[in-house]
């Protein structure tokens, strides 16, 4: 990690100076140019200001900026004001461009600063709004199985006698399958926790896309035995860097998704195929699609609308998706859904096939 | 029932210890409930359980540390139960010595199954060990381990070396999740950088070549960050 960011911070240094070192030079030549077609002095000056001024705001922090400035005074100075190619700051209409030159650019440094942490603040604010709905969800949702687990059991405890046998196993089956309904919310929540915290990094296993398809549906079946899904994969064995168990968690839901609310399902589509640098995972289904009106706010955890605040099952969904997309963005892809045009819904989301470089930790 | 196995379950949350009782003794074997290391220690000490299923994150001590002390003398099978999103846990505690894991939260089906599974393999490496002539059967599959010959349905699987090498390992386990590492070391004698993708590569092709299918009952289960485990052989059952 720290090697990583004192690598970005070199980045960060060479980039900005070449910017600087760029611009100035172009900056200077072109005034050059002007003097020699024009023979007209009052450009220059301008021209310089509009560099510099360029310079504050594509570069980071005040450092570059101020250099630029000092170095274009000095430059202006001796090159392009009397007396010619002499420094000279006795001369007071020299001294106050200087002064106006270095002022321009703290204050353009100073607006461009100011900009970029806004911007920084509201992505935060996005993040934090996007959490706290999902925490209003999540603790919604976990009323109604909690209700169904805590009454029934409290039920059959206290009415042992009276109960029939069949009233019995209606209620334990409520049970049973609420509570792996609470385990799939927990295995979601915790997936995010795995990659909350917005600066930690996704640690990436070069994972065989054979195996991962597998598990997953290994998985899938012991849940779903009654629904088929065609697999559509390469033939060669294709490695793909990834944290697996999030990825298997993203193919869990969308597989889920399509079992729990598409309805009228038959048969799920699960392909998978490569084209140039990323590998293209592809889940579609013949079920009833996604309506339009929620397509919008599919993947950013807004999906309660009112009257749709009681309905459990959207919930979970709605729950799911965001999961998805949260893994799916931290691993550098991303994720779409479409209706398909033969009905049904088509989720897609890609990962990178590139060499990684940080898997001599795996395993 | 005289010859009931007895399971010494660790587990300090009281309703998972009574739940696994429960079904330890609902399935004919003999439940030892005991909520620490200490204790655990104790009862394994007089009572000298067939096998242990042991939570890993116990109050006294680390369940690991206890894993290691019972493995210094005791070849027991030994199933853990840990999070499901700790793949670097269940490696580790296979390393050092554990038979299986179970996930939780775990159906009951699956642990009995575990349980079942683990008592088999033991008493079947017992019986067997790796005697010559030996040959593993499963389900179609047989392996011939003198001739190392393989065969699905009567027909011959044509392996390279190491295909074989690794395809016999996990059937001399079968039944056991054997990790990357163990696997590696086991095949190579050594790992290195490039130790995991060679295995990743060697495994692709013997799947291709028994003819396995994602999702369906293949020969070689994968388990996704932790290793791979061959389907139990038909005498085992």
């Amino acid at each position: 990690m720290n090697g990583k960011n004192i690598k970005e911070k070199h980045v960060e240094v060479i980039k900005n100076s070449l910017i600087t070192v760029g611009s100035l030079v172009i900056d200077f030549l072109l005034c050059l140019l002007i003097q020699n077609i024009f023979s007209e002095e009052a450009l220059v000056p301008t021209i310089v200001v509009l560099g510099v001024f360029l310079i504050a705001v594509f570069t980071d922090g005040y450092l570059y900026g101020v250099l630029a400035s000092i170095c274009s005074v000095l430059v202006l100075n001796y090159a392009f004001t009397f007396p010619y190619f002499k420094i000279n700051f006795t001369i007071p209409e020299n001294i106050i461009s200087a002064v106006i030159m270095v002022a321009v650019t703290l204050v353009t440094c100073f607006l461009t600063s100011k900009i970029k942490y806004q911007e920084s603040l509201k992505a935060e604010s996005e993040k934090e709004k996007m959490r706290a709905n999902l925490l209003r969800a999540v603790s919604h949702d976990l009323r109604t199985p909690l209700t169904t687990i805590y009454g029934s059991s409290s039920a059959i405890l206290e009415n042992e006698e009276t109960l029939t046998t069949e009233q019995k196993r209606q209620m334990l089956l409520g049970i049973q399958q609420d509570s792996q309904w609470l385990c799939r919310m927990v295995e979601n929540l915790l997936s995010i926790t795995r990659l909350d915290g917005s600066h930690v990094k996704i640690i990436k296993v070069p994972t065989v896309l054979d195996e991962l398809i597998d598990s997953v549906l290994v998985k899938f079946n012991k849940h779903y035995a009654e629904y088929e899904v065609s697999v559509d994969i390469p033939d060669d064995m294709i490695v793909i860097p990834m944290d697996p168990i999030l990825i298997e968690q993203v193919m869990s839901n969308l597989l889920e998704n399509a079992v729990l609310h598409g309805k009228g399902l038959t048969q799920i589509w699960l392909r998978v195929f490569t084209i140039r640098n990323q590998a293209i995972f592809e889940i579609r289904d013949n079920g009833c699609g996604i309506a339009p009106e929620k397509m919008k706010n599919l993947f950013n955890g807004n999906y309660m609308s009112e009257e749709e605040a009681t309905d459990r099952q959207k919930g979970n969904a709605g729950i799911g998706l965001s999961v998805c997309a949260t893994i799916v963005r931290a691993h550098g892809g991303d994720i779409t859904a479409e209706n398909s045009k033969g009905g049904g819904a088509i989720f897609r989301f890609n990962l990178d096939l590139g060499e990684d470089d940080e898997h001599e930790e795996s395993v | 029932m005289k010859n009931r196995y007895k399971i010494l379950v660790i587990e300090d949350e009281v309703h998972i210890n009574n739940l696994l009782c429960a079904l330890m003794d609902a399935n004919g074997y003999q439940a030892l409930a005991a909520h620490s290391c200490e204790e655990g220690n104790l009862m394994f000490a007089s009572h000298r359980p067939d096998l242990v299923i042991l939570d890993l994150g116990l109050p006294d001590r680390d369940g690991m540390q206890f894993l290691e002390e019972i493995r210094k003398d005791s070849l027991v099978p030994i199933i853990v139960l840990s999070a499901r999103t700790d793949e670097k846990d269940k490696v580790l505690a296979l390393n050092v010595g554990a038979n299986d894991y179970v996930t939780k939260p775990f159906g009951s089906r699956e642990l009995v199954a575990r349980v079942g599974s683990a008592l088999r393999t033991a008493s079947h490496r017992a019986e067997n060990g790796m005697r010559p002539g030996g040959k593993f059967k499963s389900r179609g599959l047989i392996i011939d381990y003198d001739a190392r010959y393989v065969t699905i349905d009567g027909e011959e699987i044509r392996l390279t070396q190491t295909e074989y090498n690794i395809v016999a390992l996990l059937s001399e386990h079968a039944g056991k999740m054997l990790t990357y590492d163990t696997i590696i070391t086991e095949i190579w004698g050594y790992k290195d950088a490039g130790s995991t993708k060679k295995l990743q590569v060697n495994m692709a092709n013997i799947r291709k070549k028994l003819g396995a299918q994602p999702g369906k009952q293949n020969y070689i289960i994968n388990e996704l960050g932790v290793g791979y485990r061959m389907s139990e052989g038909d005498d085992q059952m």
